[in-house]
């Protein structure tokens, strides 16, 4: 696809030759939605590296406690927390130990963003590699590496996790990210094996083998570009399920542990306790976090699979 | 026909098989082995424990151990239980149940933190979780049918764009947090209408899955099944809403998918009503991708369960299951793990053999 001019010398027609990023790129600028789920999540993004250098707190600053007031309110409700739009507590506080909610979400942001795009990645490449070489050298190996992808994919593997985070977590971020990737691969391994075993009988394949370029060479520099797109979409949409898979963990205890770095789903745990307290706002707005991030992680991973693979689009 | 269904069986043993193994592997991650709960006895010798680990198999070969513990090579062992028989040691003598070892004979081994038998506590929590579980499935499944099947007949209608916009939200809702905000809105002053947690009140209820229990629901099978019901909303609630995003855009699609078929515009060709195109030619052939993936739902009936119970005090698998994480109990664990993952099997093999029936053009080679 050259940028060649027409025949006629007569008049000039400017051709502007596009790559294919740049025709995926034009798609999903005309895609509504994924524009506004681009928004979100950028601004998520930009809300996790910067944000904690504007909110007005420390994550685990503990107000004065003698105060039985919250500030502006005459109502004593130290220990329930302060409502949203209290002066200096836009979010309100957390019960008991009245923390500013609104620090706390935006510092959450940080290591659940973190762990979501990290542990995603993860296993994308270790989805990719292991399907990539059951789909291309196919026989014994595909048939192993399938039968382990069914076990795992029969297993209720949010148990598994569970369990692994138990034993080998000690509240520290990078683990529960490492558990999550470690057993996040099975859907990616799947899909690019089934990509792979179409692609690997097109003749550009044949081609390369036929002037001897290795196995390896074969599957990362001819097959894989072929396969970029689909894994592109699939790794964005399971951004958004780690995010609420760490989130539960985390929640349940087991996860990020709360005293070392918040995260929106160890802001929730303590918040249980005061729901019956009439406390709606601390549970409430970590919340709202996530379901924003991953309904903008949503839009996008649609716009993206129209832009990138519009043969698959409905 | 009949082959394809025998192959397809045949094929979920190694699977089954594999999940076996990863069970026995997860359990031995954990630090430490059933000897250990001795070390701290002044009163036992190491050549006590040495006779310990021997006569449990605990000293044997790891492979061996799986094996003993699968229940195919003899009665050795189950080294993740309470083994069987007594075990005499000096001036202390620990009665431990016996029977025949092993996952194969039905026998997940007992408890490390209360010493009843797994498949005991796994029996009395998987009826409280199918309640639930069911309740909502059946609902949800309802609700995602209608929808998603008249999104798709009135297609980018006001109707399909408040669906979309539904499951966008619906699809990207943490369950947990719902629960939560659910509980927040609704079971709190000023709206206190449903109960927040458990599932039956305790103030007029026997606990529920006793004798008392049953009695109590024959002699007053309306109060019984009010206060069920009651306690069934908000969980219900939950799932239904979470799960109905994602099922109805799967069915619309389907729908979608039929209707642009060949024989939908031949049926509309011959003149036939709309109503008749849609339920007879369409529909039908719609259903097919939805009754598999009716099948390939189950599992997130457990998974999703263990979110919902925990949240709502349901004293169902998934809360056992955290019970049974913050105790440590490996026993219970791998029971669970085990049991669901088999559904999970069995499910799938429904799913296909059922695609394979409805569907004649299945090739079942």
């Amino acid at each position: 696809m050259t940028g060649a001019a027409g025949p006629s010398p007569d008049y000039e027609v400017a051709l502007v030759s596009l790559n294919q990023w740049q025709l995926a790129w034009r798609r999903f600028k005309k895609h509504r939605l994924a524009l506004i789920g681009a928004g979100i999540f950028l601004g998520m993004v930009a809300i996790a590296i910067f944000g904690p250098l504007f909110v007005p707190y420390d994550p685990t600053f503990v107000p004065v406690p003698d105060s039985q007031f919250c500030p502006g309110s005459t109502t004593q409700l130290a220990y329930s927390g302060c409502p949203p739009f209290t002066p200096g507590h836009l979010l309100g506080t957390t019960g008991s130990l009245r923390l500013d909610l609104l620090t706390l979400v935006v510092n959450g942001a940080r290591i659940s963003l973190l762990i979501g795009l990290g542990a995603s990645i993860f296993s994308a490449i270790i989805g990719t590699i292991v399907g990539g070489i059951a789909g291309y050298f196919g026989g014994w190996l595909d048939n192993l590496l399938m039968r382990i992808v069914d076990i795992m994919l029969s297993i209720p593997i949010l148990f598994v996790i569970i369990i692994f985070a138990k034993i080998f977590g000690n509240g520290d971020w990078r683990v529960i990210l490492i558990v999550f990737a470690i057993f996040g691969w099975q859907g990616i391994a799947r899909l690019v094996r089934s990509l792979f075993l179409t692609l690997r009988t097109e003749v550009f394949v044949d081609a390369a083998r036929a002037v001897g370029v290795s196995d390896l060479r074969i599957i990362f520099r001819h097959i894989l570009p072929n396969a970029v797109s689909p894994i592109i979409v699939s790794t964005t949409l399971s951004v958004a399920g780690v995010i609420i898979g760490e989130a539960f963990v985390s929640f349940i205890g087991y996860g990020v542990n709360p005293a070392l770095t918040p995260t929106w789903g160890n802001e929730l745990t303590a918040a249980q306790d005061f729901i019956s307290q009439g406390n709606w706002w601390w549970p409430l707005f970590p919340g709202l976090a996530i379901v924003l991030t991953v309904l903008g992680i949503n839009f996008m991973g649609d716009g993206l699979r129209d832009a990138l693979d519009p043969r698959s689009r409905e | 026909m009949l082959k394809y269904i025998v192959r397809r069986s045949l094929q979920a043993i190694p699977v089954l098989f594999g999940i076996t193994v990863v069970c026995f592997m997860l359990m031995h991650l954990q630090p430490g082995n059933p000897a250990d709960r001795f070390a701290q006895n002044p009163k036992i010798t190491q050549a006590q424990i040495e006779a310990f680990k021997h006569r449990w198999g605990l000293d044997e070969p790891l492979p061996a151990q799986y094996c003993m513990w699968l229940g195919a090579c003899g009665d050795k062992g189950v080294l993740n239980a309470l083994p069987g028989g007594n075990l005499d040691i000096v001036g202390l003598t620990i009665a431990l149940p016996g029977g025949d070892n092993g996952v194969l004979h039905g026998d997940f081994g007992y408890s490390i933190f209360d010493g009843q038998p797994v498949t005991t506590i796994i029996a009395n929590r998987a009826l409280p979780t199918i309640i639930l579980a069911l309740t909502a499935y059946v609902i949800w499944i309802t609700i995602a049918f209608l929808a998603g099947v008249y999104a798709a007949v009135k297609r980018y209608g006001k109707f399909d764009s408040t669906l979309t916009i539904f499951n966008y939200v619906g699809y990207s809702l943490p369950t947990f947090w719902l629960g939560l905000m659910l509980i927040a809105f609704l079971s709190v002053p000023p709206l206190k209408i449903f109960p927040a947690s458990g599932m039956w009140d305790a103030r007029t209820v026997p606990i529920f899955g006793t004798g008392d229990y049953w009695v109590f629901v024959g002699a007053h099978p309306i109060d019984a099944f009010v206060d069920l019901g009651r306690h069934l909303v908000l969980p219900v609630l939950t799932l239904v809403l979470v799960s109905v995003a994602g099922d109805s855009r799967f069915i619309r699609s389907s729908m979608l998918d039929a209707l642009s078929q060949d024989y939908v515009k031949t049926a509309r060709a011959k003149g036939l009503s709309e109503r008749r195109v849609i339920f007879r030619h369409a529909l039908r052939n719609a259903l097919l991708p939805v009754i598999t993936n009716v099948g390939l739902e189950i599992p997130f009936l457990f998974s999703g369960a263990i979110a919902t119970e925990t949240i709502f005090s349901w004293p169902g698998m998934g809360r056992q299951f955290l019970e049974s994480v913050g105790h440590n109990d490996y026993t219970v664990l791998m029971g669970i793990l085990l049991i669901t993952s088999v559904v999970v099997v069995f499910a799938n093999l429904f799913a296909d053999i059922m695609y394979a029936v409805v569907d004649p053009r299945v090739k079942y080679d």
